[in-house]
């Protein structure tokens, strides 16, 4: 597949449609030589299974930090005509608004640096991480339903976070439309005793200092400065969106067979858009969004409470202001230019950022590496449905991540470089080694060189929190 | 017979496969095979039952195991020993037993099963279901 790829320019590829049998669309990738010739063959196919789908809008876009998954790739956004098109829960995912909020502090990482020590395990046991870790939340019914249906503003109402949070969180944290009636009762009884709970695998809480400005005037007007430090929090929406996506993954199994949709891959089962299959998924999803919003907000108020506790003041002196928190796994209902006119798309953002002009866009690298947060810029509304990558990217899987190195010595390696690092387990520790990730520099020159997203400060990470 | 393997196969998930010489093996070995992903040295006897339905044996193992994993959140437990208490091609009911999940005992969360390559099959000598786990 690879061999077949045109280049278009330094950063982007393509994969014309006529390269394969069924194929609606050509196939782009958006990387530099580096980050292409780590791809997978088999990442590339499953991009062009998506091309294959009715409906769907050219080009399907690869992402610099894209992976083989399972479907499809980890880093891949795909646009369906909001009339002819469909909508696929198998194309979201199962952790729906899997996401990052990124927390600002007034502290710098002199200040920080002396008490990680207490900071990192006093954050261990503030957020409950872990599959073994119970949530400290139990919701009733009735609450949850406001959870699913208000999203952020629920938290705000009950005291975790502020008014301010909300329109710094994509969606205003809550995106409207949700409808508890299409969520089955096993996702709700998943959901309602993990409200505030930050999970496993490469869900993390990172304690970040910034190490270059590189955009001044952006950097000043989003109040971020050299040597400050911030707290990236990385989770999504628990047992609840994983329910609802796999409710909705064999409804629309069947649903794919009654409207007579070819499958390349059985896992990228879907719906017409306008069918009532396609719209309760919508209307279902949504919901795991708000709660997904909702999950991050009421941890970022635990971390705000730690830190007053750890550094006597309150999280108001302390800046703990949200800058931003966005989606990863979302289906949007979006207008973009197609072919010159505008058109109303069902955009799937798997293992992806919004990216739209002027958007703060939050890049995490690997444990031990440095995450950088861009700007969106305006080629991205062309390129890439306004999307950019999420993260660093795998390059090693899980289980050879697990057998090539141990837990402990990871830990070692990062606290000689002055990194604390605490997990539920050595063993995730190793999962998530540095080493396993791609090179983030090469992922983020990429998507800046295709003019998506444009570099306004790089972090690196003075301590982590894992499940 | 080889209970289950793991299979190196998706860059940021797991696959196994399980194996069994007739329908009640391949559904308690598929089902160990998992709890090694979720949790270890687990040893409580506390007992849950569950009952779960599928239109063929194809489904019936995916909602099983779908099912476990919804478990272990709604009863906030971790399980290690599973007794197949009647099974047909579609619907099973079982006794599962284990402890209340903690910190110590935790692996990882297993999101969700997911179709891709996922197959159970009838072989010359018995079931093979293949699982890649979201995790």
């Amino acid at each position: 597949m690879k061999s077949k790829m045109k280049k278009l320019n330094d950063f982007e590829w393509l994969l014309g449609k006529e390269n394969r049998d069924k194929m609606k669309v050509d196939a782009k990738i958006i990387a530099n030589d580096l980050v292409l010739e780590a791809l997978e063959n088999d990442a590339i196919a499953q991009l062009t299974n998506v091309a294959c789908l009715p409906g769907v809008i050219s080009p399907v876009v690869g992402l610099p930090d894209m992976h083989y998954g399972y479907g499809l790739p980890m880093g891949a956004v795909s646009a369906f005509d909001a009339e002819d098109g469909i909508i696929s829960a198998g194309l979201c995912g199962f952790d729906i608004n899997c996401g990052i909020n990124s927390i600002l502090t007034s502290l710098k990482a002199e200040d920080v640096q002396p008490l990680l020590q207490e900071l990192i395990p006093a954050l261990f046991q503030a957020i409950p991480c872990g599959v073994g870790a119970k949530g400290k939340l139990r919701l009733t019914p009735e609450q949850l339903e406001e959870v699913l249906v208000r999203g952020v503003n629920w938290a705000v109402d009950n005291g975790y976070g502020v008014k301010e949070d909300v329109p710094r969180i994509e969606e205003n944290g809550c995106m409207e439309g949700a409808n508890p009636v299409k969520v089955s009762d096993m996702a709700k009884k998943r959901g309602r005793p993990q409200l505030g709970t930050l999970g496993a695998g490469n869900h993390f809480l990172e304690i970040q200092k910034i190490t270059d400005v590189l955009d001044e005037a952006t950097a000043k007007e989003w109040g971020l400065f050299k040597g400050q430090v911030l707290i990236m929090l990385h989770c999504g929406s628990r047992g609840f969106g994983h329910q609802v996506a796999t409710d909705y993954l064999k409804q629309q199994e069947i649903a794919a067979k009654k409207y007579n949709i070819w499958l390349p891959d059985r896992q990228l089962v879907c719906a017409p858009a306008n069918s009532q299959e396609g719209q309760d998924f919508f209307s279902a999803m949504k919901c795991a969004v708000n709660y997904s919003f909702t999950n991050r907000l009421v941890m970022t108020q635990w971390i705000r409470e730690t830190f007053e506790r750890v550094f006597g003041k309150s999280w108001k002196e302390l800046g703990m202001n949200t800058l931003y928190g966005l989606c990863h796994n979302v289906v949007k209902l979006e207008e973009h230019t197609v072919e010159g006119k505008r058109k109303k798309v069902y955009v799937h953002r798997k293992g992806a950022t919004r990216s739209f002009p002027g958007d703060v866009v939050l890049i995490a690298g690997s444990m031990g590496t440095s995450s950088y947060i861009c700007k969106g810029a305006a080629a991205s509304l062309e390129k890439s449905f306004g999307s950019a990558c999420h993260g660093a990217g795998r390059v090693m899987s899980r289980a050879t991540a697990i057998r090539s190195f141990r837990g402990n010595e990871v830990k070692s390696e990062l606290a000689e470089r002055g990194i604390v690092a605490q997990s539920t387990s050595p063993k995730v520790l190793a999962e998530e080694s540095p080493d396993a990730y791609k090179d983030v520099e090469a992922v983020v020159d990429s998507i800046e060189g295709a003019g998506i997203a444009t570099r306004v400060v790089r972090l690196e990470p003075m301590g982590v929190v894992k499940g | 017979m080889e209970k289950y393997k793991f299979l190196d196969e998706i860059t940021s998930d797991v696959m196994f496969e399980a194996y069994g010489s007739d329908l009640r093996e391949v559904f308690v070995n598929a089902a160990e095979a998992l709890f090694t992903v979720i949790c270890h040295n687990v040893s409580g006897n506390e007992e849950r039952e569950v009952s779960v339905k599928g239109k063929d044996t194809d489904e019936l193992m995916f909602n099983w195991l779908q099912e476990l994993i919804a478990t272990v959140d709604i009863e906030e437990m971790f399980f290690w020993r599973f007794e197949i208490l009647e099974i047909s091609e579609t619907a099973l009911r079982a006794k599962i037993y284990g402890e209340p999940i903690t910190r110590e005992k935790g692996e990882t969360v297993v999101k969700s099963l997911t179709l891709h390559k996922y197959k159970f099959e009838k072989t010359s000598d018995g079931y093979i279901t293949r699982i890649s786990c979201d995790i």
